[in-house]
Protein backbone atom coordinates (compact mmCIF):
# COMPACT_ATOMS: atom_id res chain seq x y z
CA UNK A 1 0.00 0.00 0.00
CA UNK A 2 1.37 3.37 -0.92
CA UNK A 3 -1.00 6.19 -0.13
CA UNK A 4 -0.15 9.37 -1.97
CA UNK A 5 -1.49 12.83 -1.78
CA UNK A 6 -2.80 14.68 -4.79
CA UNK A 7 -4.36 18.08 -4.64
CA UNK A 8 -6.80 19.19 -7.32
CA UNK A 9 -6.40 22.84 -8.32
CA UNK A 10 -9.87 23.73 -7.04
CA UNK A 11 -8.41 24.35 -3.58
CA UNK A 12 -5.45 23.33 -1.49
CA UNK A 13 -6.95 20.47 0.50
CA UNK A 14 -5.31 17.17 -0.48
CA UNK A 15 -7.21 14.05 -1.52
CA UNK A 16 -5.60 10.87 -0.32
CA UNK A 17 -5.52 8.11 -2.92
CA UNK A 18 -4.35 4.57 -2.33
CA UNK A 19 -3.18 3.73 -5.85
CA UNK A 20 -2.74 0.03 -5.11
CA UNK A 21 -6.33 -0.29 -4.03
CA UNK A 22 -8.37 2.38 -5.78
CA UNK A 23 -11.70 3.11 -4.10
CA UNK A 24 -13.83 5.35 -6.34
CA UNK A 25 -16.45 5.74 -3.62
CA UNK A 26 -13.90 7.18 -1.18
CA UNK A 27 -12.40 9.47 -3.81
CA UNK A 28 -15.86 10.80 -4.63
CA UNK A 29 -16.62 11.35 -0.94
CA UNK A 30 -13.38 13.32 -0.62
CA UNK A 31 -14.26 15.40 -3.70
CA UNK A 32 -17.75 16.08 -2.35
CA UNK A 33 -16.43 17.18 1.05
CA UNK A 34 -13.86 19.45 -0.67
CA UNK A 35 -16.61 21.03 -2.73
CA UNK A 36 -18.80 21.46 0.36
CA UNK A 37 -15.96 23.14 2.28
CA UNK A 38 -15.24 25.44 -0.64
CA UNK A 39 -18.88 26.46 -0.94
CA UNK A 40 -19.02 27.11 2.80
CA UNK A 41 -15.86 29.24 2.70
CA UNK A 42 -17.12 31.30 -0.26
CA UNK A 43 -20.40 31.93 1.52
CA UNK A 44 -18.58 33.11 4.68
CA UNK A 45 -16.37 35.43 2.61
CA UNK A 46 -19.36 36.93 0.83
CA UNK A 47 -21.08 37.59 4.13
CA UNK A 48 -17.96 39.24 5.56
CA UNK A 49 -17.46 41.39 2.48
CA UNK A 50 -21.10 42.51 2.36
CA UNK A 51 -21.82 46.22 3.05
CA UNK A 52 -21.68 47.18 6.76
CA UNK A 53 -24.88 46.27 8.44
CA UNK A 54 -24.00 46.70 12.12
CA UNK A 55 -21.80 48.98 14.16
CA UNK A 56 -18.38 47.63 15.13
CA UNK A 57 -17.63 46.10 11.70
CA UNK A 58 -14.75 47.50 9.57
CA UNK A 59 -17.35 49.03 7.30
CA UNK A 60 -18.94 50.78 10.27
CA UNK A 61 -15.52 52.13 11.38
CA UNK A 62 -14.86 53.39 7.88
CA UNK A 63 -18.24 55.09 7.86
CA UNK A 64 -17.31 56.77 11.16
CA UNK A 65 -14.10 58.23 9.70
CA UNK A 66 -15.93 59.41 6.62
CA UNK A 67 -18.54 61.01 8.81
CA UNK A 68 -15.83 63.04 10.47
CA UNK A 69 -14.69 64.27 7.05
CA UNK A 70 -17.97 64.73 5.31
CA UNK A 71 -20.00 65.93 8.27
CA UNK A 72 -23.69 66.10 7.68
CA UNK A 73 -23.82 63.85 4.60
CA UNK A 74 -22.07 61.04 6.40
CA UNK A 75 -24.28 61.58 9.41
CA UNK A 76 -27.24 60.88 7.20
CA UNK A 77 -25.57 57.72 5.96
CA UNK A 78 -24.97 56.56 9.52
CA UNK A 79 -28.56 57.26 10.37
CA UNK A 80 -29.70 55.27 7.35
CA UNK A 81 -27.43 52.36 8.28
CA UNK A 82 -28.78 52.42 11.83
CA UNK A 83 -32.32 52.38 10.51
CA UNK A 84 -31.44 49.48 8.19
CA UNK A 85 -29.65 47.47 10.89
CA UNK A 86 -32.78 45.49 11.95
CA UNK A 87 -33.04 44.31 8.35
CA UNK A 88 -29.41 43.12 8.27
CA UNK A 89 -30.25 39.37 8.25
CA UNK A 90 -32.67 39.92 5.36
CA UNK A 91 -30.07 41.91 3.39
CA UNK A 92 -27.51 39.17 4.05
CA UNK A 93 -29.95 36.60 2.74
CA UNK A 94 -30.64 38.61 -0.40
CA UNK A 95 -26.98 39.11 -1.28
CA UNK A 96 -26.07 35.44 -0.73
CA UNK A 97 -24.89 33.94 -4.01
CA UNK A 98 -27.40 31.56 -5.56
CA UNK A 99 -25.58 28.98 -7.56
CA UNK A 100 -26.83 27.82 -10.90
CA UNK A 101 -26.58 24.19 -9.76
CA UNK A 102 -28.68 24.89 -6.70
CA UNK A 103 -31.24 26.69 -8.83
CA UNK A 104 -31.38 23.76 -11.22
CA UNK A 105 -31.69 21.31 -8.35
CA UNK A 106 -34.48 23.39 -6.84
CA UNK A 107 -36.25 23.54 -10.19
CA UNK A 108 -35.96 19.81 -10.66
CA UNK A 109 -37.13 19.23 -7.07
CA UNK A 110 -40.06 21.55 -7.71
CA UNK A 111 -41.05 19.58 -10.80
CA UNK A 112 -40.63 16.32 -8.93
CA UNK A 113 -42.78 17.68 -6.11
CA UNK A 114 -45.50 18.67 -8.55
CA UNK A 115 -45.47 15.22 -10.08
CA UNK A 116 -45.42 13.61 -6.63
CA UNK A 117 -48.41 15.75 -5.59
CA UNK A 118 -50.29 14.52 -8.63
CA UNK A 119 -49.28 10.95 -7.86
CA UNK A 120 -50.30 11.30 -4.21
CA UNK A 121 -53.76 12.56 -5.20
CA UNK A 122 -54.02 9.63 -7.63
CA UNK A 123 -52.93 7.31 -4.82
CA UNK A 124 -55.66 8.69 -2.56
CA UNK A 125 -58.24 8.11 -5.27
CA UNK A 126 -56.96 4.57 -5.72
CA UNK A 127 -57.11 3.97 -1.96
CA UNK A 128 -60.72 5.22 -1.90
CA UNK A 129 -61.57 3.01 -4.83
CA UNK A 130 -59.88 0.12 -3.06
CA UNK A 131 -61.87 0.73 0.12
CA UNK A 132 -65.09 0.83 -1.85
CA UNK A 133 -64.15 -2.40 -3.58
CA UNK A 134 -63.31 -3.98 -0.23
CA UNK A 135 -66.77 -3.09 1.15
CA UNK A 136 -68.42 -4.36 -1.99
CA UNK A 137 -66.46 -7.61 -1.75
CA UNK A 138 -67.54 -7.97 1.90
CA UNK A 139 -71.18 -7.52 0.89
CA UNK A 140 -70.80 -10.04 -1.87
CA UNK A 141 -69.23 -12.45 0.60
CA UNK A 142 -72.20 -12.08 2.99
CA UNK A 143 -74.60 -12.52 0.12
CA UNK A 144 -72.89 -15.69 -1.05
CA UNK A 145 -72.80 -16.97 2.54
CA UNK A 146 -76.56 -16.37 2.95
CA UNK A 147 -77.29 -18.01 -0.37
CA UNK A 148 -75.31 -21.10 0.71
CA UNK A 149 -77.24 -21.25 4.03
CA UNK A 150 -80.58 -20.93 2.23
CA UNK A 151 -79.61 -23.56 -0.30
CA UNK A 152 -78.65 -25.93 2.52
CA UNK A 153 -82.02 -25.36 4.20
CA UNK A 154 -83.81 -26.01 0.93
CA UNK A 155 -81.82 -29.19 0.43
CA UNK A 156 -82.81 -30.45 3.89
CA UNK A 157 -86.42 -29.55 3.20
CA UNK A 158 -86.27 -31.37 -0.11
CA UNK A 159 -84.94 -34.49 1.65
CA UNK A 160 -87.71 -34.28 4.27
CA UNK A 161 -90.35 -33.93 1.56
CA UNK A 162 -88.88 -36.89 -0.32
CA UNK A 163 -89.06 -39.00 2.84
CA UNK A 164 -92.64 -37.87 3.44
CA UNK A 165 -93.54 -38.78 -0.15
CA UNK A 166 -92.01 -42.24 0.28
CA UNK A 167 -94.03 -42.77 3.49
CA UNK A 168 -97.20 -41.62 1.77
CA UNK A 169 -96.53 -43.99 -1.12
CA UNK A 170 -96.18 -46.86 1.36
CA UNK A 171 -99.41 -45.82 3.13
CA UNK A 172 -101.14 -45.68 -0.22
CA UNK A 173 -99.92 -49.21 -1.07
CA UNK A 174 -101.19 -50.55 2.25
CA UNK A 175 -104.54 -48.85 1.74
CA UNK A 176 -104.81 -50.30 -1.78
CA UNK A 177 -104.06 -53.80 -0.43
CA UNK A 178 -106.62 -53.31 2.33
CA UNK A 179 -109.18 -52.05 -0.19
CA UNK A 180 -108.65 -55.18 -2.32
CA UNK A 181 -108.94 -57.45 0.73
CA UNK A 182 -112.18 -55.74 1.79
CA UNK A 183 -113.60 -55.98 -1.73
CA UNK A 184 -112.88 -59.74 -1.72
CA UNK A 185 -114.70 -60.16 1.61
CA UNK A 186 -117.73 -58.16 0.39
CA UNK A 187 -118.17 -60.04 -2.88
CA UNK A 188 -117.79 -63.53 -1.35
CA UNK B 1 -34.47 -23.61 -32.50
CA UNK B 2 -35.76 -20.72 -34.58
CA UNK B 3 -35.47 -17.27 -33.04
CA UNK B 4 -36.71 -13.89 -34.24
CA UNK B 5 -35.23 -10.62 -33.04
CA UNK B 6 -37.76 -7.78 -33.16
CA UNK B 7 -36.48 -4.20 -33.27
CA UNK B 8 -37.71 -0.79 -34.43
CA UNK B 9 -34.80 -0.21 -36.88
CA UNK B 10 -32.07 -2.44 -38.21
CA UNK B 11 -29.09 -1.90 -40.46
CA UNK B 12 -25.33 -1.51 -40.62
CA UNK B 13 -25.69 2.25 -40.96
CA UNK B 14 -27.90 2.66 -37.89
CA UNK B 15 -26.00 3.87 -34.85
CA UNK B 16 -28.53 3.71 -31.99
CA UNK B 17 -27.37 1.79 -28.90
CA UNK B 18 -30.30 -0.65 -28.69
CA UNK B 19 -30.20 -1.25 -32.45
CA UNK B 20 -26.48 -2.01 -32.30
CA UNK B 21 -26.97 -4.33 -29.33
CA UNK B 22 -29.72 -6.17 -31.22
CA UNK B 23 -27.65 -6.53 -34.39
CA UNK B 24 -24.55 -7.77 -32.59
CA UNK B 25 -26.55 -10.24 -30.49
CA UNK B 26 -28.46 -11.55 -33.53
CA UNK B 27 -25.21 -12.06 -35.43
CA UNK B 28 -23.75 -13.94 -32.46
CA UNK B 29 -26.81 -16.12 -31.89
CA UNK B 30 -26.63 -17.25 -35.53
CA UNK B 31 -23.95 -19.74 -34.42
CA UNK B 32 -26.45 -21.61 -32.26
CA UNK B 33 -29.90 -21.03 -33.73
CA UNK B 34 -31.80 -20.32 -36.91
CA UNK B 35 -31.93 -16.53 -36.47
CA UNK B 36 -34.04 -13.88 -38.19
CA UNK B 37 -34.76 -10.22 -37.64
CA UNK B 38 -38.23 -8.66 -37.88
CA UNK B 39 -38.06 -4.91 -38.24
CA UNK B 40 -39.41 -1.86 -40.04
CA UNK B 41 -38.39 -0.05 -43.22
CA UNK B 42 -37.52 3.05 -41.18
CA UNK B 43 -34.08 4.60 -40.85
CA UNK B 44 -34.81 7.91 -39.13
CA UNK B 45 -35.87 7.53 -35.50
CA UNK B 46 -37.61 10.92 -35.37
CA UNK B 47 -40.15 10.43 -38.16
CA UNK B 48 -39.88 6.66 -38.86
CA UNK B 49 -40.33 7.38 -42.57
CA UNK B 50 -39.94 4.29 -44.79
CA UNK B 51 -36.39 4.29 -46.14
CA UNK B 52 -35.39 0.72 -46.98
CA UNK B 53 -37.04 -0.60 -50.16
CA UNK B 54 -36.63 -4.39 -49.91
CA UNK B 55 -39.02 -6.55 -47.91
CA UNK B 56 -36.23 -9.00 -47.18
CA UNK B 57 -32.44 -8.79 -47.15
CA UNK B 58 -29.49 -10.58 -45.60
CA UNK B 59 -27.19 -8.51 -43.38
CA UNK B 60 -24.00 -10.21 -42.17
CA UNK B 61 -25.65 -13.59 -42.68
CA UNK B 62 -28.88 -12.77 -40.82
CA UNK B 63 -32.20 -12.75 -42.70
CA UNK B 64 -33.96 -9.42 -42.14
CA UNK B 65 -37.71 -9.10 -42.83
CA UNK B 66 -38.85 -5.50 -43.13
CA UNK B 67 -42.40 -4.22 -42.68
CA UNK B 68 -43.65 -0.80 -43.80
CA UNK B 69 -44.46 2.01 -41.36
CA UNK B 70 -48.08 2.93 -42.15
CA UNK B 71 -47.92 6.45 -40.70
CA UNK B 72 -44.76 8.48 -40.04
CA UNK B 73 -44.41 10.20 -36.68
CA UNK B 74 -45.34 13.85 -36.36
CA UNK B 75 -42.69 15.08 -33.88
CA UNK B 76 -44.66 18.18 -32.83
CA UNK B 77 -47.89 16.31 -32.14
CA UNK B 78 -46.01 13.54 -30.38
CA UNK B 79 -44.07 16.02 -28.21
CA UNK B 80 -47.26 17.85 -27.20
CA UNK B 81 -49.03 14.63 -26.31
CA UNK B 82 -46.05 13.40 -24.28
CA UNK B 83 -45.80 16.71 -22.39
CA UNK B 84 -49.51 16.52 -21.64
CA UNK B 85 -49.29 12.93 -20.38
CA UNK B 86 -46.30 13.65 -18.17
CA UNK B 87 -47.84 16.69 -16.52
CA UNK B 88 -51.55 15.83 -16.29
CA UNK B 89 -53.74 13.13 -14.95
CA UNK B 90 -54.75 11.03 -17.94
CA UNK B 91 -56.42 7.83 -19.05
CA UNK B 92 -54.98 4.58 -20.32
CA UNK B 93 -56.59 5.28 -23.70
CA UNK B 94 -54.49 8.42 -24.00
CA UNK B 95 -51.40 6.40 -23.17
CA UNK B 96 -52.27 3.95 -25.94
CA UNK B 97 -52.67 6.90 -28.30
CA UNK B 98 -49.20 8.02 -27.17
CA UNK B 99 -47.90 4.55 -28.08
CA UNK B 100 -49.39 4.90 -31.60
CA UNK B 101 -47.79 8.33 -31.91
CA UNK B 102 -44.48 7.02 -30.58
CA UNK B 103 -44.46 4.35 -33.31
CA UNK B 104 -43.07 3.08 -35.52
CA UNK B 105 -46.59 2.10 -36.49
CA UNK B 106 -46.17 -1.32 -38.13
CA UNK B 107 -49.38 -3.35 -37.77
CA UNK B 108 -48.17 -5.74 -40.49
CA UNK B 109 -45.24 -6.74 -38.30
CA UNK B 110 -47.58 -7.57 -35.40
CA UNK B 111 -49.88 -9.45 -37.80
CA UNK B 112 -46.91 -11.43 -39.10
CA UNK B 113 -45.92 -12.39 -35.54
CA UNK B 114 -49.51 -13.43 -34.81
CA UNK B 115 -49.82 -15.59 -37.93
CA UNK B 116 -46.36 -17.14 -37.63
CA UNK B 117 -46.19 -17.71 -33.89
CA UNK B 118 -45.84 -21.46 -34.35
CA UNK B 119 -42.93 -21.08 -36.78
CA UNK B 120 -40.64 -19.55 -34.13
CA UNK B 121 -39.55 -20.85 -30.74
CA UNK B 122 -38.80 -17.44 -29.25
CA UNK B 123 -39.17 -13.77 -30.14
CA UNK B 124 -36.58 -11.42 -28.60
CA UNK B 125 -38.00 -7.89 -28.38
CA UNK B 126 -35.64 -4.93 -28.00
CA UNK B 127 -36.61 -1.53 -26.45
CA UNK B 128 -39.79 -1.66 -24.40
CA UNK B 129 -41.04 1.79 -25.41
CA UNK B 130 -41.71 1.23 -29.09
CA UNK B 131 -44.82 -0.08 -30.84
CA UNK B 132 -43.29 -3.36 -32.15
CA UNK B 133 -42.15 -4.43 -28.66
CA UNK B 134 -45.25 -3.26 -26.81
CA UNK B 135 -47.76 -5.01 -29.07
CA UNK B 136 -45.38 -7.85 -29.96
CA UNK B 137 -44.94 -8.96 -26.35
CA UNK B 138 -48.72 -8.78 -25.89
CA UNK B 139 -49.27 -10.89 -29.02
CA UNK B 140 -46.91 -13.73 -28.06
CA UNK B 141 -46.24 -13.37 -24.31
CA UNK B 142 -45.44 -17.07 -23.87
CA UNK B 143 -42.67 -16.97 -26.46
CA UNK B 144 -41.27 -13.53 -25.80
CA UNK B 145 -38.00 -12.43 -24.26
CA UNK B 146 -37.77 -8.71 -23.61
CA UNK B 147 -34.58 -6.65 -23.64
CA UNK B 148 -36.06 -3.40 -22.27
CA UNK B 149 -33.02 -1.08 -22.71
CA UNK B 150 -34.83 1.20 -20.25
CA UNK B 151 -33.41 4.44 -18.96
CA UNK B 152 -34.66 6.35 -15.97
CA UNK B 153 -36.87 8.63 -18.02
CA UNK B 154 -40.42 9.59 -17.04
CA UNK B 155 -42.32 7.60 -19.69
CA UNK B 156 -41.45 4.39 -17.90
CA UNK B 157 -43.99 5.48 -15.30
CA UNK B 158 -46.89 5.26 -17.78
CA UNK B 159 -49.50 2.74 -16.68
CA UNK B 160 -49.44 0.78 -19.94
CA UNK B 161 -45.89 -0.35 -19.20
CA UNK B 162 -46.51 -1.68 -15.70
CA UNK B 163 -47.94 -5.01 -16.74
CA UNK B 164 -45.80 -5.18 -19.90
CA UNK B 165 -42.82 -6.15 -17.75
CA UNK B 166 -44.86 -8.93 -16.13
CA UNK B 167 -45.84 -10.57 -19.43
CA UNK B 168 -42.71 -11.97 -21.13
CA UNK B 169 -41.24 -15.39 -20.45
CA UNK B 170 -37.89 -13.81 -19.61
CA UNK B 171 -36.12 -10.45 -19.48
CA UNK B 172 -32.52 -9.58 -20.29
CA UNK B 173 -31.50 -6.36 -18.56
CA UNK B 174 -28.54 -4.22 -19.50
CA UNK B 175 -27.54 -3.31 -15.97
CA UNK B 176 -28.27 -4.02 -12.33
CA UNK B 177 -29.78 -0.53 -11.97
CA UNK B 178 -32.16 -1.15 -14.87
CA UNK B 179 -33.32 -4.39 -13.26
CA UNK B 180 -33.87 -2.68 -9.89
CA UNK B 181 -35.85 0.13 -11.51
CA UNK B 182 -38.13 -2.21 -13.49
CA UNK B 183 -38.60 -4.53 -10.50
CA UNK B 184 -39.66 -1.52 -8.43
CA UNK B 185 -42.09 -0.30 -11.09
CA UNK B 186 -43.77 -3.57 -12.01
CA UNK B 187 -42.98 -6.03 -9.21
CA UNK B 188 -41.85 -8.60 -11.80
CA UNK B 189 -39.16 -10.31 -9.73
CA UNK B 190 -40.69 -13.70 -10.51
CA UNK B 191 -39.91 -13.41 -14.26
CA UNK B 192 -36.66 -15.26 -15.12
CA UNK B 193 -34.00 -12.69 -15.95
CA UNK B 194 -30.32 -11.99 -16.32
CA UNK B 195 -28.11 -8.95 -16.75
CA UNK B 196 -26.62 -9.32 -20.22
CA UNK B 197 -25.81 -6.43 -22.61
CA UNK B 198 -23.09 -6.84 -25.24
CA UNK B 199 -19.57 -8.09 -25.67
CA UNK B 200 -16.90 -5.54 -26.48
CA UNK B 201 -14.50 -6.29 -29.29
CA UNK B 202 -11.52 -4.10 -29.99
CA UNK B 203 -10.02 -3.89 -33.49
CA UNK B 204 -6.62 -5.53 -34.02
CA UNK B 205 -4.82 -2.25 -34.64
CA UNK B 206 -5.41 1.24 -33.35
CA UNK B 207 -3.15 4.00 -32.10
CA UNK B 208 -3.73 7.12 -30.10
CA UNK B 209 -0.63 8.73 -31.59
CA UNK B 210 -1.79 8.06 -35.16
CA UNK B 211 -5.17 9.58 -34.28
CA UNK B 212 -3.49 12.73 -32.94
CA UNK B 213 -1.45 13.04 -36.11
CA UNK B 214 -4.41 12.39 -38.39
CA UNK B 215 -6.55 15.06 -36.78
CA UNK B 216 -3.64 17.36 -35.83
CA UNK B 217 -4.40 17.31 -32.14
CA UNK B 218 -1.84 18.76 -29.80
CA UNK B 219 -1.85 18.57 -26.04
CA UNK B 220 -4.17 16.63 -23.77
CA UNK B 221 -7.80 16.11 -24.70
CA UNK B 222 -10.93 14.66 -23.18
CA UNK B 223 -13.27 12.81 -25.49
CA UNK B 224 -17.01 12.68 -26.01
CA UNK B 225 -18.29 9.97 -28.37
CA UNK B 226 -21.85 9.66 -29.58
CA UNK B 227 -24.69 11.87 -30.76
CA UNK B 228 -24.08 15.51 -29.83
CA UNK B 229 -27.51 16.18 -28.40
CA UNK B 230 -29.02 18.16 -25.53
CA UNK B 231 -30.80 14.99 -24.43
CA UNK B 232 -27.38 13.39 -24.04
CA UNK B 233 -26.27 16.14 -21.64
CA UNK B 234 -24.00 17.89 -24.17
CA UNK B 235 -25.27 21.42 -23.42
CA UNK B 236 -24.31 20.97 -19.77
CA UNK B 237 -20.98 19.46 -20.80
CA UNK B 238 -20.15 22.52 -22.97
CA UNK B 239 -21.09 24.87 -20.16
CA UNK B 240 -19.00 22.96 -17.57
CA UNK B 241 -16.03 22.64 -19.91
CA UNK B 242 -15.98 26.31 -20.93
CA UNK B 243 -16.26 27.39 -17.29
CA UNK B 244 -13.45 24.99 -16.40
CA UNK B 245 -11.26 26.45 -19.14
CA UNK B 246 -12.05 29.98 -18.02
CA UNK B 247 -11.12 29.21 -14.44
CA UNK B 248 -8.06 27.03 -15.00
CA UNK B 249 -6.74 28.36 -18.36
CA UNK B 250 -5.45 24.87 -19.18
CA UNK B 251 -4.45 23.67 -22.64
CA UNK B 252 -7.03 20.89 -22.44
CA UNK B 253 -9.25 20.25 -25.48
CA UNK B 254 -12.70 18.73 -25.66
CA UNK B 255 -12.88 16.47 -28.72
CA UNK B 256 -16.31 15.41 -29.97
CA UNK B 257 -17.05 12.66 -32.49
CA UNK B 258 -20.42 11.51 -33.78
CA UNK B 259 -23.48 12.95 -35.44
CA UNK B 260 -24.90 16.23 -34.17
CA UNK B 261 -28.39 17.57 -33.58
CA UNK B 262 -27.45 20.71 -31.65
CA UNK B 263 -25.29 23.76 -32.08
CA UNK B 264 -21.71 23.26 -30.89
CA UNK B 265 -20.17 26.40 -29.32
CA UNK B 266 -17.44 28.08 -31.38
CA UNK B 267 -14.41 27.87 -29.14
CA UNK B 268 -10.79 27.01 -29.97
CA UNK B 269 -10.74 24.33 -27.26
CA UNK B 270 -13.81 22.48 -28.54
CA UNK B 271 -13.02 20.33 -31.57
CA UNK B 272 -15.76 18.54 -33.47
CA UNK B 273 -14.62 15.76 -35.78
CA UNK B 274 -17.97 14.51 -37.13
CA UNK B 275 -18.55 10.81 -37.68
CA UNK B 276 -15.42 8.65 -37.32
CA UNK B 277 -14.90 4.96 -38.16
CA UNK B 278 -14.45 2.03 -35.75
CA UNK B 279 -10.64 2.06 -35.84
CA UNK B 280 -10.48 5.83 -35.36
CA UNK B 281 -12.92 5.53 -32.49
CA UNK B 282 -10.66 3.17 -30.54
CA UNK B 283 -7.60 5.25 -31.47
CA UNK B 284 -9.38 8.35 -30.16
CA UNK B 285 -10.21 6.53 -26.94
CA UNK B 286 -6.64 5.38 -26.49
CA UNK B 287 -5.24 8.85 -27.08
CA UNK B 288 -7.68 10.59 -24.74
CA UNK B 289 -6.95 11.47 -21.14
CA UNK B 290 -10.45 10.26 -20.35
CA UNK B 291 -13.89 9.73 -21.84
CA UNK B 292 -16.57 12.09 -20.60
CA UNK B 293 -20.17 10.80 -20.45
CA UNK B 294 -22.57 13.65 -19.60
CA UNK B 295 -25.78 11.77 -20.41
CA UNK B 296 -28.46 11.25 -17.76
CA UNK B 297 -30.47 8.74 -19.78
CA UNK B 298 -28.40 5.61 -20.36
CA UNK B 299 -29.35 2.00 -19.93
CA UNK B 300 -25.85 0.73 -20.70
CA UNK B 301 -23.49 3.08 -22.61
CA UNK B 302 -21.48 0.83 -24.92
CA UNK B 303 -18.95 3.60 -25.48
CA UNK B 304 -18.11 3.63 -21.76
CA UNK B 305 -17.35 -0.08 -21.95
CA UNK B 306 -15.24 0.51 -25.08
CA UNK B 307 -13.23 3.17 -23.23
CA UNK B 308 -12.56 0.75 -20.41
CA UNK B 309 -11.69 -2.00 -22.92
CA UNK B 310 -8.73 0.11 -24.08
CA UNK B 311 -7.83 1.19 -20.55
CA UNK B 312 -9.16 4.75 -20.65
CA UNK B 313 -10.86 6.06 -17.50
CA UNK B 314 -14.30 7.65 -17.56
CA UNK B 315 -15.80 10.81 -16.08
CA UNK B 316 -19.56 10.25 -15.95
CA UNK B 317 -22.67 12.12 -14.94
CA UNK B 318 -23.69 10.83 -11.51
CA UNK B 319 -27.32 11.71 -12.16
CA UNK B 320 -27.40 8.64 -14.42
CA UNK B 321 -27.53 5.85 -11.86
CA UNK B 322 -26.39 3.25 -14.42
CA UNK B 323 -23.17 5.14 -15.21
CA UNK B 324 -22.52 5.84 -11.53
CA UNK B 325 -23.16 2.20 -10.68
CA UNK B 326 -20.84 1.04 -13.47
CA UNK B 327 -18.08 3.39 -12.22
CA UNK B 328 -18.43 2.07 -8.67
CA UNK B 329 -18.57 -1.59 -9.71
CA UNK B 330 -15.63 -1.32 -12.08
CA UNK B 331 -13.63 1.22 -10.04
CA UNK B 332 -12.86 2.57 -13.49
CA UNK B 333 -14.09 6.16 -13.39
CA UNK B 334 -15.18 9.17 -11.40
CA UNK B 335 -18.51 10.99 -11.60
CA UNK B 336 -20.02 14.42 -10.98
CA UNK B 337 -23.37 15.91 -10.11
CA UNK B 338 -22.62 19.60 -10.63
CA UNK B 339 -19.97 21.93 -11.96
CA UNK B 340 -17.86 22.02 -8.81
CA UNK B 341 -17.65 18.24 -8.69
CA UNK B 342 -16.93 18.19 -12.43
CA UNK B 343 -14.07 20.63 -11.91
CA UNK B 344 -12.60 18.76 -8.94
CA UNK B 345 -12.90 15.30 -10.52
CA UNK B 346 -11.50 16.48 -13.87
CA UNK B 347 -8.64 18.33 -12.20
CA UNK B 348 -7.76 15.31 -10.11
CA UNK B 349 -7.79 13.03 -13.14
CA UNK B 350 -5.75 15.39 -15.30
CA UNK B 351 -3.22 15.94 -12.57
CA UNK B 352 -2.53 12.31 -11.77
CA UNK B 353 -1.28 9.98 -14.51
CA UNK B 354 -1.20 7.23 -11.92
CA UNK B 355 -4.85 7.64 -11.04
CA UNK B 356 -5.89 7.61 -14.70
CA UNK B 357 -3.80 4.52 -15.30
CA UNK B 358 -5.16 2.70 -12.25
CA UNK B 359 -8.78 3.54 -13.14
CA UNK B 360 -8.18 2.52 -16.76
CA UNK B 361 -6.70 -0.82 -15.67
CA UNK B 362 -9.65 -1.46 -13.34
CA UNK B 363 -12.04 -0.68 -16.20
CA UNK B 364 -10.18 -3.06 -18.49
CA UNK B 365 -10.40 -5.89 -15.95
CA UNK B 366 -14.11 -5.21 -15.39
CA UNK B 367 -14.76 -5.29 -19.11
CA UNK B 368 -12.90 -8.59 -19.56
CA UNK B 369 -14.77 -10.15 -16.66
CA UNK B 370 -18.27 -9.08 -17.74
CA UNK B 371 -18.47 -7.88 -21.31
CA UNK B 372 -16.89 -10.43 -23.66
CA UNK B 373 -19.05 -12.23 -26.20
CA UNK B 374 -18.27 -15.63 -24.65
CA UNK B 375 -19.84 -14.47 -21.39
CA UNK B 376 -22.85 -12.81 -23.04
CA UNK B 377 -23.52 -15.81 -25.30
CA UNK B 378 -23.37 -18.14 -22.29
CA UNK B 379 -25.91 -15.98 -20.50
CA UNK B 380 -28.36 -16.15 -23.40
CA UNK B 381 -27.83 -19.90 -23.83
CA UNK B 382 -28.36 -20.52 -20.15
CA UNK B 383 -31.57 -18.47 -20.25
CA UNK B 384 -32.87 -20.49 -23.20
CA UNK B 385 -31.97 -23.70 -21.34
CA UNK B 386 -33.94 -22.55 -18.28
CA UNK B 387 -36.94 -21.68 -20.43
CA UNK B 388 -36.84 -25.00 -22.27
CA UNK B 389 -36.60 -26.89 -18.97
CA UNK B 390 -39.59 -25.06 -17.54
CA UNK B 391 -41.48 -25.68 -20.80
CA UNK B 392 -40.85 -29.44 -20.49
CA UNK B 393 -41.81 -29.58 -16.83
Amino acid sequence: MSPNNDAAPGNNLPIEIDYDNIDVGRIMEAIKSKVAQEVGRETDETLTESPGTASGTPQAAETDSLSEQAGRRTGMKRLLLRIMSPFAPLIKLVILPVYEEQRQTLLSLHNTNKRLDALVSMLHEEIEKNNRNREYTKLLHHLVHNIVVEMSKLKIEEETLKTKTRLMEKDFEILTKRERALEKEIFK
Amino acid sequence: MRIAFVIQRYGLDISGGAELECRLTAERMMKYFDTEVLTTKAFDYITWRNHYLDDEEVINGVLVRRFPVVRPRHPGRFGRLQDYLLSHDHTEEEELRWMDEMGPLVPDLIQYIKLNEEAYDYFIFFSFRYYPSYWGVRTVPGKSILVPTAERDPVIGLRIFHDLFRLPRAIVYNSVEEREMINAISGNEHIPSDVGAVGIEIPPSFSGEAFREKYRLEGPYILYLGRVDENKGCAELFSHFLRFQKETRSDLKLVLAGSTVMRIPHHPDIIYLGYIGEEDKFSALEGAELLVMPSIYESLSIVTLEAWAVGTPVLANARCDVLKGQCLRSQGGLFYENYLEFREALSLLLQSDRLRQALGENGKKYCRANYTWDIIEKKYLSLFETLEKSKRS
